[in-house]
């Protein structure tokens, strides 16, 4: 019986000592949203879709995100890897594995927009769901762009 | 007590050190900044320098023990805004070590390059996404 236990306890510590890799996993999923939506969304200056759009990316890396759209200025910043909070939870498992496997996979890691002096880009509002980043970002209007005009669907 | 402190001293360290490769960088001839609007080429090994070009400098991405962000399109991500930071619109890899077993990480040799040509059309690496 107690072989069970120990075996048991000790598989428990193994599995369980990756904290922020089992909990958050080593990629993050990303959406994107934008007020108006449509905008053209490139990820280190590669076109990924148009708002709203989601992508998987990894925790380990930092991403340049750039939104363009006809008539407003070109949002332009950076997601940044963070500190994952699950990677605390190797010390409460005792886990040395998990020290050094959650920095491997980057799951030490979760991204955020980027902030100067605390704040976030003006414009952008952000929330994490489940470990899913959501950013919801406002276009500033092109004061150098003209309306000549639009076009309207026919009945 | 004492086991927790050197538990949290351990994953200060990691954090702080873990993820991003070593860069070497020597810039010789730097110019002004590019804007994000202006295209920078990647050329890979295979991919011929066109004639003309100034050296700006060089960057080496180095293994720094406990890198894990250093796959190609990373380095090469990181080279491009170093690139456009000292005015370069080339990035032309010259040696490369891929990931073996003594490193996990890509090592590149970089020289950096201004060009007054269009360099969009120049045969180039297509960055992607990892």
């Amino acid at each position: 019986m107690k072989i069970i236990v120990k075996t048991t306890l000790l598989s428990s510590i193994l599995i369980f000592s990756s904290c922020a890799t089992i909990i958050s996993g080593s990629r993050q999923n990303v959406e994107i949203l934008s007020e108006p939506s449509s905008a053209k969304v490139y990820i280190n200056e590669i076109e990924i879709g148009k708002t709203p759009v989601q992508k998987n990316l990894k925790r380990n890396q930092e991403y340049q995100l750039v939104l363009k759209l006809d008539g407003y200025k070109t949002y332009q910043t950076i997601l940044e890897k963070k500190f994952n909070a699950w990677y605390i939870g190797n010390v409460a498992f005792g886990g040395l594995i998990g020290l050094i496997i959650d920095p491997i996979t980057g799951a030490m890691h979760k991204l955020k927009p980027e902030e100067i002096d605390g704040n976030l880009k003006s414009g952008t509002t952000y929330k994490t769901e489940r470990g899913n980043l959501f950013i919801k970002i406002s276009m500033d209007i092109d004061p150098n762009s003209e309306k000549v005009g639009q076009l309207e669907k026919l009945e | 007590m004492k086991k927790i402190t050197r538990t949290l001293l351990l994953m200060a360290v990691i954090g702080i050190t873990s993820c991003s490769p070593k860069i070497t960088s020597n810039f010789t001839n730097p110019q002004p900044k590019l804007s994000i609007d202006e295209n920078v080429a990647l050329l890979d090994i295979d991919h011929d320098l066109p004639e003309n070009v100034v050296k700006v400098g060089d960057l080496r991405f180095q293994d720094s023990m406990f890198s894990t962000d250093c796959s190609f399109n990373s380095l090469m991500t990181q080279a491009r805004n170093e690139a456009r930071k000292n005015g370069a619109n080339i990035v032309k890899v010259i040696d490369k070590k891929k990931p073996d077993l003594w490193s996990s990480c890509y090592r590149l040799k970089i020289e950096l390059y201004k060009y007054e040509g269009d360099v969009s059309s120049l045969n180039q690496y297509k960055l992607k996404i990892d």
